[in-house]
């Protein structure tokens, strides 16, 4: 019995796979907008990115 | 072994005597030589042996005068049978009355382990005995063909066609007796026993030190509840302690049939992923090269590139950084734009890549290319509006932006093998801690720790 519901849970999880490739989705996070202006192609820069305040790595070992 | 842990299982000491025809169930009651005390005899022509409750007299039951076999000194503790003497029962579709009860012993690292054992009396079907350990109870009767033994590494013994594996040899000893038996039964008997399991079930050798006769029992597993119906007990049973030689696993899973189960659905997710990579179009649609100048202030101006054409069904986007980035960083606020729509989705990149040589040697840290997937973006016309920043002393950075649509995600791969893994790891982990349970306090521990 446990066997057939694991073997059904496979299927799922196979099926939730092949969902996530077919309609493009990531394991990436993005930020969607909606309604961007149509001004930006002409004045990039009054676009804000939201990532604009990220703090960069600046590393190494 | 340690307390708490299931002892040596029971034994019924010898076989009763073959049944001759049928008799008519009789009891006869008679008197005790020693105390006067009422005597019954419950299985009649069958009882070799009678004890007295009330002095603990051990009476010859063949003998009509009752002669005193032997007397012993009950402690004032001693455990009263949790089934009565003398109750009935339907056990398995049989009736039966318990007729005797005796405690036995082992002794292990110099502690003693206490089962009890009832004897069980119908007068057309003959004898058999449950066995109590700590909650654990076991249906045992008489093996009816003397089952083979197999020495190897671990001794196998074989009844019936069923194989069962060696699990403990030790020394029982009779501690106390009441009621009835079909042997000449004794206390301080002592026997050599050995026991062989195959979940639910177990084979029991046992020979007698005196006489060297040798008896073969089967016995299967049964849960408290079950005897508590058969013989409509009061109360409930003792809640079983730790884990019994031939205890069923609770789970009923079978650990081949999962892991097989596992093997072919790991076949089929490669499947999956060579499918994807066959047929995802994974088509670059856009690439262009670009530089952020030399010490540009933090924030250079942000731009646009080309309109590109994305094409087919909703899918993924992947954008791919490629920089010549070495000891610095350059981060690009990224915004892919739907020119028709108005839609966008912003993210920020960053690309870096650090080497040195330290006292362990050369080392690296980051790298020069940088891969982003954006999920389900429709058919339509996009560009990508790109906002490049680096540290205010760094030297002029060349980088590559790449479009692709519809690519694989090899990532959803690696989770689903996980996920599929989980389940079979957490199910195999169990059972395996359930047989270490069962076999830590055999002669073939599974693992031995520390205190073994």
């Amino acid at each position: 019995m446990l066997a057939k519901l694991y073997l059904l849970y496979g299927f799922m999880v196979l099926g939730g796979i092949g969902t996530a490739q077919y309609r493009g989705w990531s394991l990436d996070h993005i930020n969607q907008i909606k309604n961007v202006p149509r001004s930006i192609r002409d004045n990039p820069g009054a676009y804000r990115s939201i990532y604009s305040s990220y703090h960069h790595y600046t590393g190494g070992k | 072994m340690s307390a708490g842990q299931p002892p040596f299982p029971p034994q019924p000491p010898r076989p009763p005597q073959p049944l001759g025809a049928p008799t008519k169930p009789q009891v006869k009651a008679l008197n005790c030589p020693s105390c006067g005390s009422a005597i019954t005899l419950r299985s009649f022509q069958q009882a070799v042996t009678v004890v007295c409750e009330s002095c603990h007299s051990i009476l010859d039951a063949k003998d009509p005068n009752l002669a005193i076999l032997q007397q012993f000194k009950a402690a004032t503790n001693e455990l009263k049978p949790m089934i009565p003497l003398g109750t009935r029962g339907k056990l398995r579709g049989t009736d039966y009355e318990v007729i005797g009860f005796q405690r036995r012993s082992i002794f292990s690292e110099g502690e003693r382990y206490d089962w009890h054992e009832y004897l069980l009396f119908n007068p057309y079907k003959g004898f058999r005995y449950l066995s109590e350990y700590q909650g654990h109870w076991n249906d045992i009767s008489v093996c009816k063909v003397e089952p083979t033994l197999t020495h190897s590494l671990v001794d196998h013994a074989s009844y019936l066609g069923e194989s069962y594996r060696h699990f403990q040899t030790a020394e029982a000893t009779t501690g106390f007796v009441l009621g009835e038996f079909p042997w000449q039964v004794r206390v301080g008997d002592a026997a050599v026993v050995m026991d062989f399991v195959s979940p639910p079930h177990l084979l029991s050798y046992e020979k007698d030190k005196n006489s060297g006769e040798v008896t073969w029992s089967v016995g299967e597993y049964l849960y408290g509840k079950e005897i508590w119906e058969s013989f409509k007990l009061q109360g409930q049973p003792p809640e079983p302690v730790g884990v019994f030689e031939n205890q069923p696993a609770p789970s009923k899973v079978n650990l081949k049939q999962v892991w097989g189960t596992f093997l072919i659905l790991c076949v089929c997710l490669l499947g999956l992923l060579l499918m994807e990579d066959v047929f995802s179009s994974n088509k670059e649609v856009f690439t262009a090269t670009y530089q952020l100048a030399s010490g540009a202030p933090k924030g250079e101006a942000s731009f646009v590139t080309d309109v590109f054409e994305l094409k087919g069904r909703e899918s993924n986007v992947a954008i791919e950084t490629e920089a010549n980035v070495s000891n610095n960083w350059i981060y690009l606020n990224y915004a892919l734009i739907n020119q028709d729509s108005g839609r966008a989705w912003d993210f920020g990149r960053e690309v870096s890549y650090y080497s040195g040589r330290d006292s362990d040697g050369n080392w690296t840290e980051g790298s020069r290319k940088d891969n982003v997937i954006v999920p389900s973006v429709p058919p339509g016309h996009y560009y990508l509006r790109i906002e490049p920043e680096g540290d205010s002393a760094h030297p002029a950075i060349g980088y590559t932006v790449s479009v692709r649509r519809d690519v694989p995600v090899f990532g959803f791969f690696g989770w689903g093998l996980l996920i599929l893994f989980v389940p079979v790891a957490f199910l195999t982990f169990k059972a395996i801690s359930f047989e270490r349970s069962r076999w830590a306090e055999s002669d073939h521990p599974i693992l031995k720790t520390e205190n073994d």
